[in-house]
Parts: structure tokens; sequence; C-alpha cells
């Protein structure tokens, strides 16, 4: 079992038990546990009996900010559990006027990053039993004994490389924040293939996304990814063709990146989804890093109300157009 | 015939084999294990439990070009592709093999039979891999699936001692075997050590359920079970029963080729008509059209729930909406925290 | 020979192309010899026209015709926007048939009632074609047909003047509102076949029209004392396969492609409603 934080969890329930029955609320995002310690998945709390399910420990990885897409549909308003990633997912889909403000409660959970079940394994050399958390480090307890890591050795690595643990936008901060942390450098890897001939650039995109299965859980995980309809489904014309071939791969993937410059939070939500293990932050990643470059830094879901590089028109744009 | 090979030696039997045509068996691709042909050097991983993606592309690919076409002027030719080459399947699970059986069902013994299909399977030799130790996501147990046994394989092996225990089953396994030659020393005097593989369980209660089912097409438990899916494929493209297709076109006006290749109940344009009506318009539609075809449909027609308990759906749905909880949902279920 | 690929089309040439109303064209086609093959009313065919890809259609010639097959094609999607571009000469791919069709032989001594609105004429034209060829097997003929406007009748000539001069036929036309020159019925189908006040005894229904047309003709017909075991209904669904395999376009565990497309009411009725 996974040790839950049980004071926090009882915190978390109060607050969101006192907006959903008291009314203002309708529905509840959160999570709950799934079949297994090291699982967690989307609760749709609407009652004091699903609120008792509501869990928060280090497996709440998935995105709920995102299934306000729906949700916002059949409810007049709802409240959402959000980490930093959620929040910067709840900015973009704001800033795509994909969900209005109003219509929307966030109860923000600082984010001490999530936990790697693979990483759990390779660390306890087996599935571990369950985990008890200490500050800082993790107990990993198998039939054979325990044993005790660094916290930070067994997290995801799009959490140890998360910047922005606390949440940006929230209507109730519920616990204290993470503040300022240490990340591995994100760009490490963009920066490693940036030294790369093109023609070996090309070859290990090649390699890497000849796996793809083309299931578009990428897509459907991904906060900037929410048009009505895709490109990918657009009959006349047809841009994506439906045949499993490199140029195919190259086609969804490197438009589905384009379509994020400057709209993508680095949520790593589409890697985390994908069932072969396609780098797709990578390329997520180079394109926030030229942005950065050269538009000056932008953290996209960052701020609501900053203008997204790419999506603000100036008459007096200083770059022209046509230039390199 | 029973044939024993130190593992050491495996790749040289490999390269043996592939002679034969290409040789389909676990590889390690970066971070998943991947059935892949086999090439001098590579990576492979018979200490897998599952490969991320089951082997079923190698019956139905996903993608096939089966005809070329070519227009000139008003004139249309339509030239098939050429035969398919034989293959050998090697280190499948049985799990892989009973769902093989599945789609066999579809395929080759529902009427009309599926040539592409059936071509396939009759030219791949299979050699079927015992379960020594299984994946934390496994539930096989819940199934009548024997991971000691495979149905349909043409040769059975277990890993053991270092060795490679191998037993031909069909003729077409003693053929693979007789192709190997003396890399593989007399194994008449080994037995296949019998090992019970203690899968999770989900104590589910399957028995009955299809029947149950038969009325709850309108059931409340739709209105909930859907809301988590993303709408992707995933599910559908790591399942081994899972077998829907589409067929497309590609090319320009004088000449092209068309090719089916793997579709999925969960997208939006898969019933799709040509003036945009959608029998399965949304989420819940297509959640309950997947999970009512592996639970009811298909046990209506075939006799048998779709689904082996191989366990992908659990490790890779990214929202952890699975088959399990399906069938949990709908009261098949006696459920256990663990 | 048993090892041949269904996917695989055989060529078809299209002999040639009648406008039937702005938006639907009806396509004579021909095999290499002939039919491409044997059928019944109420199978289907895919046809295809590459690069664009294949459909699936109703045949809409009786297969008393040995002629040639006709399809009645609305341009509503890829497939059928080419077949509208096709020319007389060209060729296209076929293949099929598909389908159960019409339980014609069960029908046999009754009378019958086909419904149609539009282009759902189509499939009924197949098997009203194949009873007055076999005339003596079946009992009197009703057929009620309505559109949009007189310019979205089908087969208009054929309907009004071979139909009509069938023995023992009556045709009811209508359509949705007045025009210039109309001097049939105005109204919806349903409500016509309301107004006709049909008798169930002895009777079988066959109706196809738009979903929302065949709902109330629906309701129409169980006001009128119709069981659902005397109306006949016949759908519509995307497919791929033809055979039951490609997965799309089942209701339950029936597959259109394969188990329907036609169906009474009563089949229906005990099936998931996902049409």
């Amino acid at each position: 079992m996974a040790e839950r934080n049980l004071d926090s969890v009882k915190k978390i329930r109060e607050a969101v038990s006192q907006d959903l029955l008291g009314g203002r609320i309708s529905q509840v995002l959160g999570w709950e546990k799934g079949h297994y310690w090291w699982q967690s998945r989307p609760l749709f709390a609407r009652s004091e009996a699903d609120l008792e399910k509501l869990t928060w420990d280090s497996f709440c990885v998935i995105n709920l900010s995102r299934y306000l897409l729906e949700e916002l549909k059949d409810h007049e308003k709802v409240g959402v559990l959000v980490k930093g990633c959620d929040a910067r997912a709840f900015n973009r889909l704001l800033q795509d006027n994909m969900v209005k403000r109003e219509q929307v409660i966030l109860y923000g959970l600082p984010c001490p990053g999530m936990l790697d079940y693979n990483r759990l394994c390779e660390e306890a050399g087996a599935v571990p039993d369950g985990i008890v958390e200490n500050n800082g480090t993790v107990v990993l307890k198998t039939d054979g004994g325990e044993k005790e890591v660094q916290r930070e050795d067994i997290m995801l690595d799009k959490c140890r490389e998360c910047v922005y643990p606390d949440p940006a936008a929230y209507d109730q901060m519920l616990l204290s924040p993470q503040g300022e942390r240490e990340a591995a450098e994100r760009f490490k890897p963009v920066e490693e293939l940036e030294e790369l001939p093109a023609d070996e650039r090309f070859a290990y995109w090649e390699k890497e996304l000849s796996r793809c299965l083309r299931c578009y859980a990428c897509r459907q995980a991904c906060p900037f990814c929410s048009c009505r309809e895709c490109f990918v489904e657009q009959e006349n014309p047809r841009w994506q063709g439906r045949a499993y071939q490199p140029s195919e791969n190259f086609m969804f993937h490197l438009v589905r990146a384009y379509h994020g410059t400057g709209r993508c939070i680095d949520c790593g939500e589409c890697e985390r989804s994908c069932p072969v293990d396609i780098p797709l932050q990578e390329l997520n990643r180079k394109l926030i890093k030229d942005i950065n470059e050269l538009y000056g830094d932008y953290e996209a879901g960052l701020d609501a109300e900053a203008e997204p590089p790419l999506l603000t028109y100036r008459p007096d744009d200083p770059a022209a157009f046509s230039e390199k | 015939m029973k044939k024993i090979i130190a593992r050491e030696k495996l790749p040289e039997l490999w390269k043996s084999l592939s002679e034969l045509g290409p040789l389909f068996l676990p590889v390690q691709e970066g971070p998943v294990v991947l059935f892949q042909p086999w090439q001098e050097g590579a990576e492979t991983n018979l200490d897998t439990t599952n490969t991320a993606v089951p082997p079923k592309d190698l019956f139905l690919p996903r993608e096939e070009t089966y005809m070329q076409y070519r227009c000139k002027g008003k004139e249309l030719e339509v030239i098939p592709a050429e035969e398919v080459k034989p293959a050998v399947l090697f280190g499948v699970h049985p799990c892989d093999l009973y769902a093989v059986e599945m789609l066999d069902k579809v395929y080759m013994e529902q009427d009309p039979p599926d040539e592409l299909y059936k071509k396939r399977r009759e030219n791949t030799t299979i050699v079927a891999l015992s379960c020594a130790s299984p994946d934390p996501f496994c539930f096989c147990n819940d199934f009548d699936v024997n991971p000691a046994e495979a149905p349909g394989t043409d040769v059975m092996a277990q890993l053991k001692n270092g060795s490679v225990l191998l037993e031909a089953k069909t003729d077409k396994g003693k053929a693979l075997l007789e192709q190997a030659g003396d890399l593989l020393e007399d194994g008449s005097g080994e037995e296949f050590a019998r090992r019970e593989v203690k899968t999770a369980d989900f104590n589910l209660k399957l028995d009955g359920l299809p029947e149950d089912l038969k009325n709850r097409f309108e059931d409340p438990v739709w209105d909930e079970l859907f809301k988590s899916c993303l709408g992707c494929g995933v599910c559908t493209y790591v399942c081994p029963t899972c077998y829907c297709f589409d067929v497309e076109d590609f090319g320009h006006e004088a000449g092209g080729e068309r090719f089916r290749c793997w579709d999925s109940c969960m997208y939006g344009h898969f019933t799709e008509m040509a003036g945009g009506h959608n029998p399965r318009p949304g989420r819940k539609e297509r959640v309950r059209q997947r999970f009512m075809h592996k639970l009811r449909y298909y046990p209506e027609t075939f006799g048998q729930i779709a689904c082996v308990g191989c366990g992908r759906c659990l490790r890779s749905c990214p929202v952890n909406l699975d088959i399990v909880q399906a069938i949990q949902a709908l009261g098949g279920e006696t459920v256990e925290q663990r | 020979m048993s090892s041949v690929n269904v996917l695989l089309p055989q060529q078809a040439t299209i002999l040639d192309i009648t406008e039937e109303t702005p938006d639907i064209k009806t396509l004579r086609v021909v095999g290499k010899e002939g039919l491409p093959f044997d059928f019944m009313p109420g199978q289907c065919a895919m046809l295809s026209i590459p690069p664009v890809g294949e459909a699936i259609f109703s045949i809409t010639s009786s297969p008393t015709c040995r002629e040639c097959l006709e399809f009645s094609i609305k341009d509503v999607g890829k497939v059928s926007s080419a077949l509208h571009s096709v020319v007389p000469g060209q060729q296209i791919g076929i293949r099929g048939p598909y389908g159960n069709g019409f339980p014609v032989d069960e029908m046999k001594g009754k009378d019958l009632l086909f419904i149609g609105g539009g282009i759902g004429l189509a499939p009924l034209r197949s098997l009203i074609g194949y009873c007055f060829a076999h005339r003596e097997d079946y009992g009197k003929i009703d057929i009620v047909y309505g559109a949009r406007s007189p310019a979205d009748l089908i087969r208009k000539s054929e309907v009004q003047e071979s139909w009509a001069e069938e023995p023992d036929t009556d045709v009811h036309l209508t359509v949705d509102a007045e025009f210039p020159g109309w001097d049939k019925n105005v109204g919806f189908v349903p409500t016509y076949v309301s107004d006709l006040g049909f008798k169930p005894e002895n009777k079988i229904a066959i109706t196809c029209g738009p979903p929302i047309m065949i709902k109330f003709v629906l309701q129409a017909l169980e006001k009128l004392n119709f069981t659902p075991d005397q109306v006949i209904t016949t759908l519509e669904m995307r497919m791929k396969c033809g055979v039951g395999k490609c997965g799309r376009c089942n209701l339950g565990p029936v597959y259109v492609c394969k188990d329907g497309p036609v169906f009474t009411l009563e089949e229906l009725n005990a099936l998931p409603a996902e049409y």
C-alpha cells in the first residue's frame, strides 16, 4: 500500500465537500485509487460517498484540467484539484477560450512530484509491496526487506524536471507551497540532440517514431490539443494519412508539436501516456527552448494574462515575416 | 520431438531460423519490448512477460497493402499484392496465443474467411514460451488461460536452467526444429518443469456475465464508467483480442495502392457516416461498445469472453480505465484494494 | 478457388448515368461479363474509385434485370462525390453482394406496403422490381413515396408511369410543401401513411428513408396496428469490409453488413439502437 498523507487528504476533502455539499459546485474532479497502490485514476465526485474515495498521494499524476472540456457541458460549475501542471493546463484552456474562469473552482495542491512505478521496481529489484514516504526519502518494502531511496531518484522524469510544482492559478491553496525547487535540467536532452548532424537527428526520430501506434493518446491527454476537430481527422483535404509510414508518423508528431509551440505547458502527459514510450516531450521542449531563445523567456500556462508569443500580433513587430 | 539448446547459443538458432523468413521475437526497443524481426546483434529479451504490443500484427498487420491500382484514361487495373512469405514467431506467451485463437474465430472460421489473415496464419510457425513469473499486471488466472500451455502453437518452449527446452507440437513445428539441425541437442530425456504461475487474481465473476449484460445496454453504469476515458486508442491497440481495421487508398489518379490498417472503435470517425450522422457519437457509446464487445457481443457469437487477462490495458491506459474496472463496475467483481 | 481475398474489387464499367435530382445520380454498371455477381433485393455492393476509396451502396436494380446493376447515389461524402464525376465507359471497382436482402420468400402471398423517402427509395426499388417480376407471388402493392420537393423524387417517370400501371398496384406520391404544378399530395410521408389508413391484415410494410422519417413512419404504422414483425426496414451504416470483420457497423452482436441491412422492426427492437 502507498501510505496516504492522511492529514492532506482530510484537508482536501473538507475544503471540497464544503463547496460540493453547499451547492457552489456540482462536481469535483480529483483522484481515487486504481487497482494497484501505484495507480490512481480520475474521480468525478458528486456526493459525500464519492468524496470518501478521494485520494492524494504520490501517484495522482493524471492531469485533470482537460476533463473540463467535457464536464462543463453537463455542469454549471465544477471544482478541480490542480497540481502545478494541472493549473498551467487550466490556464492554457482559459487562454484558448475553451473554459470560463467563473465556471471553475481551482483547489491548489503544491506538488512534491509524482513517483515512477518503473523506477520503484528497478530500485527495489522487484515490485514493491508498498512504500513509506519520509521527508525526502522513500522506503520501498519488498519480501526481501526494505530499501530507502531518495525521493527525487524515483520520481517521474517529467516531475524531476518540473520547474513549477506550485499551482500558478487557484482559488484556494489547500496545502503549503513547495516553493522554488532545483529541477533537473529539462533542456539537456534537447541540447544533446541539437549537437547531432541533421541526418543523425532524422535517424533518431525515425527510429523513435517508428514505434508509434497512432493511438493518439499523446493528443488526447494533452491540454493544448483542444481543437474540436483535429487535422488528423479532417477528410477534405486529408492532411494525415492512416498508413503506418515514417512520413505519416512525422507528419502527425511534428504538426502536433508545432501546434503546441508557445502553447505547450510542459506537463509531459503526452510522453507519459505513450504506450511505447516515445520521448515526445523532447519535441515539445525543443520548441519551448526555441521560443525562449527567439522571443524571450516564456512559460506557457504560468500566467493566463501573459501574451503567448506566437498568438500575438503587433503591427510594429520588429521581425519581418520572411526573415530567417 | 524434444530439443534443447543453451541460452547463449540462441543467437545462432535465431540466425538459422531467420533463413526461413523473418523471425519475430521480443526485442528491447529503447524502453519497451516489442516483437521485431530478428537481426544480427538484436537486443532480444526473452525474460519479458508481455511485450508492450501483442504480436497480433503478424497476422493482422498494422498496415497491409493488398492491392495496387493503375488508372489509364477510363481504365482501372487492379493488381493483387504479392503472396505472403513464411515467418516465424518466437517467444510468444500463452495468453497471446489464446487471443490469436479468438481472432481465428473471426478471421478464419466465420464465413467468409479472410484470406489475408489466413495466409499469414498458415505461413507463420509459432514457438510459444511458457511463463515463468508473471508481470504484476497479468491476470490470466481470472480466465481459462494456462500460462504453461499455448493453444495452437507449433513448438512449445520453456526457459530452464540456462537452457531452452523445445517440443514440437505440429508438423510445422517439427520442420522448424529440423531446420535448426545440429544447433539443437536431443531433449527427449528432459521434462518441462511444472510451474504454478500465480498472477494477479481479481476474483472476477465471469460466469453468466455475458448473459447478464444482455439487458444492460442502458445500464446507468455506462453513464459513469466512460467519464475518465480520454478517447485515445491505446486499449484497442495493445489488446490482443481487438481486431478492427480500416481500408484506405493511397496514391493519385494514375496509380497507387489500397491498404488496410488498424482502426479503433474508440475513435469518433470510426462509425461516422458520410452525411455526418454518427451512431456512436460520444465517449460513452464508444466505451460501452468496446467493453460490450469483449464481454457480451463476442461471447454471444463465439461462446467466450474476448479477454485473456494479459494485463496490457491495465498497464497502458493513461488514466487506468481498464477491463477489470469495467467488469467490476458491471458487478462481476470482488473489489480488493491491492 | 477459395483463396481469394474478399476485399479485392473486380472491375466494373459505367454504362451510363442518369441525373435524378440535383444531388442524386443513378449509375448503370456492368462487370467484365454481364452482371458482376448475382444478388437479392436489399443487398449492397462496395463501390470504389481510387484514390478516393470505397463505400457501400444498396443495389437499386432488381435482380431480374440481367443487363446491369444500378446504383442511385446521393452526393454526401468523398466516394459518392467522386462517383458523381464518373463518365460512361469509366471503370470502377466493385465487390459484393453484401447483406441478407429482403425476405422475399416470407413475403409471398402478402400485400406489400412500400414507404420510401428521398434516396430511401433506392433499396426498395430493387424489391419492387423483383415483386413485379414475380407478380403472382405477392398481393396488393401500395407504394408511398415522398421527398422534400418534386425535384427531389428519383425515378420519377418509372414510379409515376410504369409502376402505377402495374396490376393491383397503387402509387401514392407526396412532397413536403406546395409546389407549382404539383397536383399530388402535400405533406410528410408519415402523415400521408396515416391519412391513407392502411389496414395491417396480411400486409407487410417495408420502409426506407432518412432516420427522422423512419422514426415517424414506425409510429404511424404502430397506430395503424401493424405489429413489429410486419414492418421491415433497411439500415445504412459506415462500413469498410462488408463481411462482418472490420468492426464498425454492429448493433450489439449483429453486423449490419452481414446480418442486415434488412431487419424487421421486431428484430431491431431486440438490438441496441445504435444506428
